[in-house]
């Protein structure tokens, strides 16, 4: 009776047993005397044992109780060590909050029950709540190493050594986003999913690389002036990977040659690409209607043609197409930025970078875009707007294809696009008209899906967030954001505590279509094992780097 | 009536541990080895004995077994030292006990010791139980002590607890800090079983917190 555990033999310690709760609100669990409060932390993993099933769940809350007011208006004194275990587990005691979040049937009698069920049903009184084992976790979320390749590990779970993984084909097969406040490590969850999807092969990537992070080596945020460099995709992955730079002598200083030099030309620049930039220019709206009129008679040579007409020449342009002078000159004004960016040239030497990217992008090669020191906003905000419309047409019609011929060599590989300060991209106003938003809309259908890293989740706009398979959320404080992360994503109320609750480093909260469950995670670590495993040869000894690279070859070509 | 709180002066334990101790002052219990006292008066739900020796009853919350067909377990709720007949009353002497029993030892033959004990189980087959026997205890059957083992035995549930403080008409709290100190003592005074006889009375007297505390501070002393 009291006192006595009631040990199951299968499973971790038994921690309490379920009191009261319901489907929608969760469960509650009085704690065990034994066990200490402290150890209860929110996002902790803990199965429920039902009669018939078992109910893997989170810990949401925590509260301290007493079944009478004395005792909490005349507490023992602190020497009063008996009294005070005397009333732990009785006159005071401990609930704890947990959200059911899979159920599982305890004897498969049918087939189809097998595996992890979203909960339908709740258990009994005084079901026995224990701590979560490794099998419980590795049953749930798999485990790396198995033939597809499906399964990538980005972490562990709180207060635990075994692997959580991420379904590497659901993560590829949607747009997904990577979340939290600045400083919160999400460069290094990114690095973490794109290294996921690279090893595994599972989708090709374009990289739009703001501040240079991923290519080459990044600088790890560690206390004092002692920072050190990680491995860049392109260390790691060497011939899988392609850095393309729109600022070549940065790229070069950094210690890196570019595979490809970046130049845009004036007749690559459609009007739909001057939309995207309004805010950001501060353009009238009726600037970009300016645009079209200017196009309607120039067709491709027109931004080329208005910027080279000078001051008062303007108005008179204007007049002849029919616009209104005082936009089209505002239009003009805003427009000359251009002209001072060292990637807009007037004529193209090396060929059209598009064209270039899309072969990369054939053959496998995931391609990185560098921006060096063009960092301002307006060039990334073009750059990306650019190349991915055009990526995107093409997308479209090699999907088309496809569609009609059903050939499976015809299939385009699928891609995913990484974006940084989403908000930028796909805020209310500019998701209506970027190509970004027409791609996080679209979903699956033209293989084309978005990785949206940004910190102000709650300035993107709902439609494009409800479309958002995985979310990987470090620490967010703004309750607007923590809102809209959790938009569009079921069975998640009790997590708005555990996000807010996460550490500021190398944990984060990954939810959505990718894993079965909401989990919170210690990511998993940007070391030296991490790029043995996945295929960095650098660091190894050279025995068996020499071992390593005539498996490959033989894989590669055969014996002999 | 004596308390727990009038046998402080010494240690507390002596008391105990004299009537265990075989040979001592309040050894040899009469013609039949160790009983304390034979049962005059006896009910469902509590029994009176007559002690054999004067002043050699058992101590106040003491655990008693009384020998008959089926064992009865009590516990010593009162103990009370009067003149045989009832219309002779002692008087004072002004002379020790010693002097007394030199120079008058009549007076000793006129008074007896007697005890009462509450009753809360009997043995059977399956061993202790904690409920009221389906039959009082035999008038003169023999009341011994219990020792360490039974009083284990018996108290392996406290469901008995519930059963002193449910009584009306005796000091509950004294008797409750009486038997809780005595077979905390038959435990060997291991801790884990004061906690979990005090989670128990937590449990009874949840409401009372100021009762609680005051049971478990003296209990612990």
């Amino acid at each position: 009776m009291k006192g006595k555990a009631i040990q199951n033999g299968r499973r971790g310690r038994r921690i309490g047993a379920v009191t009261r709760g319901s489907l929608v609100e969760g469960l509650e669990m009085k704690l065990d005397p034994e066990q200490n409060i402290e150890d209860m932390k929110a996002g902790k993993f803990v199965v429920i044992e039902g009669d018939k099933n078992d109910f893997f769940s989170m810990v949401t809350d925590m509260r301290l109780d007493a079944n009478n007011q004395d005792v909490l208006l005349h507490p023992p004194a602190q020497e009063d060590a008996l009294l005070r275990q005397v009333l732990s587990g009785t006159s005071t005691y401990n609930i704890v909050s947990l959200r059911p979040m899979l159920m599982m049937a305890k004897d498969a009698g049918d087939p189809e029950l097998e595996g992890p069920r979203p909960v339908k049903a709740i258990p009994s009184h005084f079901s026995l709540v224990q701590e979560a084992e490794e099998e419980d976790v590795a049953k749930i979320f798999g485990r790396e190493g198995d033939e597809q390749g499906k399964y990538f590990s980005i972490g562990t779970p709180l207060d635990m050594d075994t692997q959580v993984c991420i379904d590497t084909i659901r993560f590829a097969e949607r747009s997904n986003g990577i979340f939290g406040k600045t400083g919160t490590g999400k460069s290094f969850l990114t690095r973490l999913a794109l290294c996921g999807l690279i090893h595994f092969d599972k989708a090709v990537n374009l990289i739009f690389d703001m501040h240079n992070e991923y290519g080459f080596k990044a600088m790890k945020e560690t206390g004092g002036s002692n920072s050190t460099f990680v491995k860049g995709l392109k260390q790691l992955f060497g011939p899988k990977v392609a850095i393309f730079s729109l600022d070549p002598q940065s790229t070069r200083a950094r210690g890196m040659q570019p595979d490809y030099e970046v130049y845009i030309s004036y007749d690559q620049i459609s009007v739909e690409d001057i939309a995207p930039l309004q805010d950001e220019l501060k353009l009238n709206p009726t600037a970009v209607e300016s645009a079209y009129l200017v196009y309607a008679v120039y067709k491709d040579r027109w931004l080329r043609t208005l910027l080279a007409l000078e001051g008062p020449d303007v108005e008179e342009f204007a007049r002849e197409i029919g616009a209104h002078p005082g936009s089209l000159v505002a239009l003009h004004r805003k427009l000359k930025r251009l002209e001072s960016f060292p990637f807009m040239v007037s004529r193209l030497e090396g060929g059209d970078v598009v064209d270039r990217i899309m072969q990369y992008l054939d053959q496998g090669i995931n391609v990185v875009l560098e921006f060096g020191q063009q960092t301002s906003m307006l060039s990334y905000l073009l750059v990306a707007n650019i190349i991915a419309r055009r990526i995107h047409e093409m997308y479209v019609k090699k999907s088309e294809r496809f569609y009609a011929t059903q050939r499976p060599e015809d299939q385009p590989r699928q891609l995913m696009i990484t974006i940084e300060e989403a908000h930028k991209f796909l805020n209310p106003s500019a998701a209506k008209q970027t190509i970004f938003g027409v791609i996080a809309r679209e979903m699956r259908k033209y293989y084309v899906s978005l990785l949206i890293v940004d910190q102000r989740p709650s300035s993107i706009d709902d439609e494009v967030l409800s479309q958002i398979g995985t979310r990987i959320t470090a620490l967010l404080n703004d309750e607007k954001d923590i809102q809209a992360v959790l938009t569009g994503v079921s069975g998640t109320e009790g997590l708005r505590s555990v996000l807010a609750s996460l550490d500021s480093k190398q944990q984060a909260l990954v939810m959505g279509h990718a894993v079965p469950m909401p989990v919170v995670i210690r990511t998993r670590n940007y070391d030296e094992k991490f790029y043995s495993d996945m295929g960095c040869l650098d660091e190894l000894p050279e025995k068996e780097r020499k071992e390593k690279v005539e498996a490959d070859t033989v894989a590669l070509f055969g014996e002999g | 009536m004596n308390s727990i709180e009038e046998q402080r002066g010494a240690s507390p334990l002596s008391r105990f541990m004299a009537e265990e101790a075989l040979g001592n002052g309040n050894g040899s219990h009469g013609k039949n080895g160790d009983y304390l006292g034979e049962v005059i008066e006896s009910s469902t739900t509590e029994f009176v004995a007559e002690s054999c020796e004067l002043h050699g009853a058992p101590s106040f919350g003491r655990f008693v077994r009384v020998v008959s067909e089926v064992p009865i377990i009590g516990i010593v709720f009162n103990v009370f030292t009067q003149s045989i007949e009832p219309n002779r009353r002692p008087t004072a002497y002004g002379k020790t006990e010693e002097e007394l029993r030199l120079e008058q030892p009549q007076i000793f033959e006129l008074l007896r010791t007697e005890f009462q004990a509450l009753v809360i189980g009997y043995v059977d087959d399956t061993g202790p139980v904690q409920t009221l026997p389906p039959q009082p205890a035999r008038i003169h059957s023999f009341v011994y002590p219990c020792d360490d083992d039974e009083v284990r035995a018996f108290t392996r549930t406290d469901d008995y607890l519930r059963s002193i403080l449910n009584t009306a008409k005796i000091p509950t709290d004294e008797l409750v800090i009486a038997t809780m100190r005595h077979t905390l003592r038959a435990h060997g005074r291991a801790a884990p079983y004061l906690v979990r006889m005090g989670k128990e009375l937590a449990r009874l007297l949840g409401d009372d917190y100021d009762r609680l505390s005051s049971i478990i501070r003296r209990v612990a002393y």
